[in-house]
């Protein structure tokens, strides 16, 4: 069987490698990966029989692209990076050939005969299971299925951009940050209990004091833009997984809190005492965080004799 | 111009029902609107205010019994009348039951082609329950209208829309000609909660709902139906730390974090 990986970057070919060699293995099938590089240049990634390449295009372009390639190669599967771009290219492919589409594939299981692609749904409260058949459609989120790249060194060709009538007009820079949450042990998380941008300050320096790092809701990131974009814990940004978290007025929605569950500590400030967030913490603080985090900071520098 | 937007009743994922083996219970689980379904109405709602015409909501029921949640899907989407939608349809039937991405893009496009012509289709970037940010997608093949996904701002200007899509490392802006659809981010407005004013005026608004076959469908097959559904178990101690005052509270927090080996002093 034959699979197209696409992507914009090596590492989301990479990415639908790893998915592609834990299926096969899963389901005894052999499949040949192909790989389609849409912007970015063709790197070589082994593994591959064949690695296409074209121009940066919008999501309709480059879906009109891959839906050629299905056409002329008879592929199976096609499978993208669990992203914006490549949600919207392969919901795409998927209309057009009316093919399932697994969005977000974060495992693969067996029972009995079958094989079953599985993925979170309700916020990550549940996992749905997806008997695997072929045509099928999937996103794979980024290093979730580890790849060996090994084999032969793959061929290239470039192909013809297919136009259709979307057309991009402009694109604009986000601001880049550098935070690395997926590493970090210790996570202060900020929600829209706070009041203002200025009052952050008492958790950095409630991180800082802990060695950790701040993180956030989704609301502090893309709405009110109080931190970066790499500082968002939720299903729709960063996974953590250190030692302790400390939700500091977050309400607890499952899109939240579910990215936090490999934490090993989770304490919760809220002055709700209702709030959902309380089921999902080891330790919870009912009180105001504009009362509690000063008092919190003078007791632990005083235990740190700092 | 009129405006459909697209407004899912959701499982609300706050509300998960589970039995003692951890079977969830799909039936008990309330619904609710989808969380980014609000701001879509409230984007629909802005663009009429500009151009004019009508807010027409639409709804699939994707989630049984359909007799049990018939009044709940009403609710729905007097929540979305009350934020500003003019008009309600929804179909209701037992025959499409858990419904899948497909089957409800089939039915809802045909609900759509039914109700009128529309020059924008709005709906949310991903829904509450299933979050599989392909239903916008799928309609907009089915009838045949450019897309664009995960829009933070959109402009009308004659004939085409503007949209600023918010992708992780930029903005890219793309323009298609109406009409279109689109899915909006949580990002692109701050709806409001409805006033009294607005709920009690929510019932004054036409809601109509149908079976599959009084929009000319047949039993549709469904595409990818999901097999098995399981909880994800979250076990923590949910010890609630009470204290004489705060000074207490947080010093006893300190020495159960100091007890877990989490924080050194
Ligand atoms: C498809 C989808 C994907 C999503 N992805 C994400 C995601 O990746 N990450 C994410 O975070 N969200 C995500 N969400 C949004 C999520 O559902 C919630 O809306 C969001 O997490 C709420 O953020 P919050 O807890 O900061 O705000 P709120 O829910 O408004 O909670 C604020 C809390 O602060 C408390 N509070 C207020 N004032 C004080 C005070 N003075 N002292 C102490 N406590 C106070 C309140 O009691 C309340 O509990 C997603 C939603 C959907 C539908
Ligand atoms: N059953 C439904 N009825 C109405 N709109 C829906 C339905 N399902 C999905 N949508 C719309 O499509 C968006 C994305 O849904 P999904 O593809 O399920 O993530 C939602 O935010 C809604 O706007």
């Amino acid at each position: 069987m034959k699979a197209l990986v696409i992507g914009n970057k090596t590492s989301h070919l990479v990415d639908g490698l790893g998915f592609i060699q834990a299926l096969s293995s899963e389901t005894g099938v052999s499949i040949e990966a192909y790989g389609l590089l849409y912007g970015g240049g063709a790197e070589e990634t082994k593994g591959f029989t064949k690695i296409f390449s074209m121009p940066e295009a919008s999501p309709e372009a480059v879906a009109n692209t891959v839906s050629k390639l299905i056409e002329k190669m008879t592929l199976e599967m096609v499978i993208a990076p669990a992203e914006k771009n490549g949600t919207e290219i392969l919901s795409r492919v998927a209309s057009v050939y009316d093919m399932p589409m697994i969005t977000e594939v974060s495992g693969i299981s067996k029972a009995g005969e079958n094989t079953y692609l599985e993925r979170a749904i309700m916020g990550g409260r549940a996992t749905a299971l997806y008997r695997f058949k072929t045509p099928m459609a999937v996103t794979v989120p980024a290093k979730k299925f580890k790849a060996s790249e090994s084999g032969a060194t793959p061929e290239f060709e470039e192909l013809q951009v297919i136009d259709g009538v979307t057309k991009v007009v402009e694109v604009l820079p986000k601001e880049k940050g550098a935070v690395d949450l997926e590493a970090a042990d210790v996570i202060v998380g900020v929600g829209r209990g706070f009041k203002a941008k200025d009052d952050l300050a008492m958790a950095f320096e409630l991180a800082e004091l802990l060695d950790g790092e701040v993180g956030c809701s989704r609301p502090v990131a893309a709405d009110f833009k109080w931190l970066g974009e790499d500082r968002w814990i939720g299903i729709s940004g960063k996974k953590i997984r250190g030692k302790l978290y400390i939700a500091v007025g977050i309400s607890g929605a499952p899109q939240h809190i579910m990215a936090a569950s490999d934490t090993k500590v989770i304490v919760a400030v809220n002055k709700d005492k209702n709030a959902p967030i309380f089921t999902f913490s080891d330790y919870g603080v009912v009180a105001d965080l504009y009362q509690f985090l000063p008092v919190f900071i003078k007791k632990l520098k005083e235990k740190k004799g700092v | 111009m009129d405006i459909a937007v697209l407004v899912k009743a959701s499982l609300d994922v706050n509300m998960i029902k589970a039995d003692s083996e951890g079977r969830i219970l799909l039936d008990s689980i309330p619904l609710a609107i989808s969380e980014y379904d609000r701001n879509a109405v409230a984007e629909a709602v802005r663009i009429k205010g500009e151009l004019g015409g009508r807010v027409v909501a639409f709804s699939v029921l994707t989630w049984g019994p359909a007799d049990k949640r018939a009044k709940e899907i009403e609710n729905v989407m007097r929540e979305a009348l009350a934020l500003g939608a003019d008009e309600a349809h929804v179909v209701v039937d037992d025959a499409i039951l858990p419904s899948d991405v497909s089957v409800t893009a089939e039915t809802l496009s045909n609900l759509i082609k039914k109700t009128g012509d529309f020059g924008l289709i709005l709906a949310g970037e991903g829904s509450m329950d299933m979050m599989s940010a392909q239903l916008p997608v799928r309609i907009a093949y089915k009838l045949g209208y450019p897309v664009a996904t995960f829009a933070r701002k959109i402009d009308v200007i004659n004939g085409a829309v503007k949209v600023t899509r918010d992708l992780e490392d930029v903005l890219q802006v793309v323009e298609l000609p109406l009409p279109a659809v689109v899915s909006v981010t949580g990002e692109i407005n701050q709806p409001r909660l409805p006033t009294l004013l607005q709920i009690r005026k929510s019932f004054a608004k036409p809601y109509k709902a149908y079976t599959i076959s009084e929009i000319g469908m047949d039993t549709p097959e469904k595409l990818f139906p999901f097999d098995d559904i399981k909880l994800v178990t979250v076990s923590r101690k949910n010890m609630i730390i009470e204290g004489e005052n705060l000074e207490e509270i947080a010093e006893k927090l300190i020495d159960k974090l100091i007890e877990e080996g989490v924080v050194r002093v």
